[in-house]
């Protein structure tokens, strides 16, 4: 049975944005000199990144595929036993 | 046939330039075989040799940079493969070849010829610069690899990803290695890569004949592996050994499962740093809500059954939502007790002025919003 074919989430941050992005929020709310709305906003988006990269962190399985170009020039990639 | 005088008279030294020019521009870098003869070496570190073969000879000069490089002059009558370029001396008005290189033929195979030969053009195309070395991603999750199908190299960064970064795809681009085609074959999987989104791409070579780098060292491998638009990790020669694809890669692993290592990060520490922020995240909340707390109560008698949590108790229980990030949010916030009361406007109230008696507001509270009226004193 074939896998389904790779998804590529179209212009999604990378782990390392979450983080950074993640980064610069814990340190803005742990200056305390925001007010409150402002501050809740900030919150709430950084709850976004932390899930966003516990998502990206989670077990998953590793994917060994083999790539291969057909005689039409089309990529083709099949599971790999490795 | 009479002269004037008075026309087209060059000094010398016009001459000597001129000649010196169309030498210089005519004629590029270039490798010359030949025997030396007569090397001498001045105090200043400087070779001068004449380089001859049976029907002419070479006045040759070797700046001290480069004989240096060169070991210790050659005994007349060494056969030798020498790299420079032609030049007038115009202070002699003698022609000149000015050798950078210089390799014994007895020491040397016609293929660390050919050798040296791509090295030289793929340093002077800059292939080599420290300054166009990539960094390599932080945290990339597609991986390119170039390798033989049947290798031990494809099984050892499948073991060290599996074990760094479980959710990482690798992409095998099958190719042979070492022997007939293998060069052909690798320029082939090195241009594919860049139709496979891939963040990184390792080319790695497992087993084989520890001596066979040849097909690491051909130039249209190094060229295609220099024009991959994403960083290369190679892993290909040994210790000892280091290919020209060693030198053009980004980065270069002593073995396929460095190259692994390299390229991903542990899972384990990004997990920890992540548990870390969110920690932090949840205590920064702590110290909001207790101002949430005290704003709502200032704001009167009538929000405290909205505040049934004291402050004390913010601070401990965002560090155990620290520990559970997925509580982390701010509804759970107003489940815990709290509540935000906004205008009409939607505007929060923050201060008893903002209340005015009589008028509407919203409680926002964990399950919806309570609608609400300042009660007239």
């Amino acid at each position: 049975m074939n896998s389904p074919p790779e998804r590529i989430p179209a212009a999604a941050r990378s782990l390392a944005d979450e983080l950074d992005r993640l980064e610069q929020i814990v340190r803005a709310l742990e200056a305390d000199d925001l007010d409150l709305d402002a501050a809740l906003a900030l919150f709430e988006d950084g709850v976004a990144c932390l899930r966003a990269a516990r998502e990206r962190l989670a077990v998953a399985q590793l994917r060994v595929r083999s790539v291969l170009e057909d005689a039409d020039g089309t990529l083709r990639d099949t599971p790999l036993d490795a | 046939m009479s002269i004037s005088l008075t026309q087209d008279v060059l000094t010398v030294s016009q001459l000597a330039g001129a000649v010196k020019e169309l030498l210089e521009g005519s004629v590029p870098p270039v490798w010359v075989r030949g025997e030396v003869t007569a090397c001498k070496v001045w105090s200043s570190g400087h070779w001068y040799f004449t380089l001859g073969d049976a029907g002419a000879q070479l006045r040759c000069c070797m700046w001290r940079t480069y004989a240096q490089r060169a070991g210790r002059p050659p005994a007349d009558g060494t056969s030798v493969y020498a790299f420079g370029r032609p030049t007038l001396f115009e202070g002699k008005g003698e022609f000149q070849f000015l050798v950078q290189r210089m390799l014994p033929t007895a020491a040397l195979g016609d293929q660390q010829l050919r050798l040296e030969r791509v090295k030289t053009a793929l340093a002077a195309d800059g292939l080599f610069d420290p300054s166009r070395k990539r960094r390599l991603p932080r945290y990339p999750s597609r991986i390119a690899v170039i390798t033989s199908a049947d290798g031990a190299a494809l099984r050892d960064i499948a073991t060290v990803t599996r074990r760094r970064w479980p959710s990482a795809t690798l992409l095998v681009l099958a190719s042979r290695v070492q022997g007939d085609g293998a060069a052909r074959e690798l320029v082939a999987a090195l241009r594919l890569v860049e139709r496979l989104r891939v963040d990184v791409c390792i080319v790695a070579r497992g087993g084989g004949d520890r001596l066979d780098l040849a097909a690491f060292n051909d130039e249209g491998v190094c060229r295609a592996l220099a024009s991959v638009p994403v960083p290369t990790i190679s892993a290909i020669g040994h210790e000892t050994d280091i290919s020209l694809s060693d030198l053009v890669a980004d980065v270069r692993a002593a073995t396929p499962s460095a190259a692994a290592e390299l390229a991903f990060a542990d899972v384990a520490v990004v997990r920890r740093q992540v548990q870390e922020l969110g920690g932090r995240l949840a205590r920064s909340l702590g110290r909001r809500a207790e101002l949430l707390e005290e704003r709502l109560a200032r704001a009167g008698d009538r929000l405290e059954a909205a505040m049934e949590q004291r402050l004390g108790s913010a601070e401990s229980r965002a560090d155990r939502l620290g520990a559970e990030l997925d509580a982390l949010s701010p509804l759970r916030v107003l489940e815990r007790g709290y509540a935000v009361a906004r205008g009409p406007d939607g505007r929060v109230l923050r201060r008893r002025a903002d209340f005015v008696p009589g008028n509407d507001f919203s409680l926002r509270v964990a399950d919806g919003v309570v609608p609400s009226q300042v009660r007239v004193e």
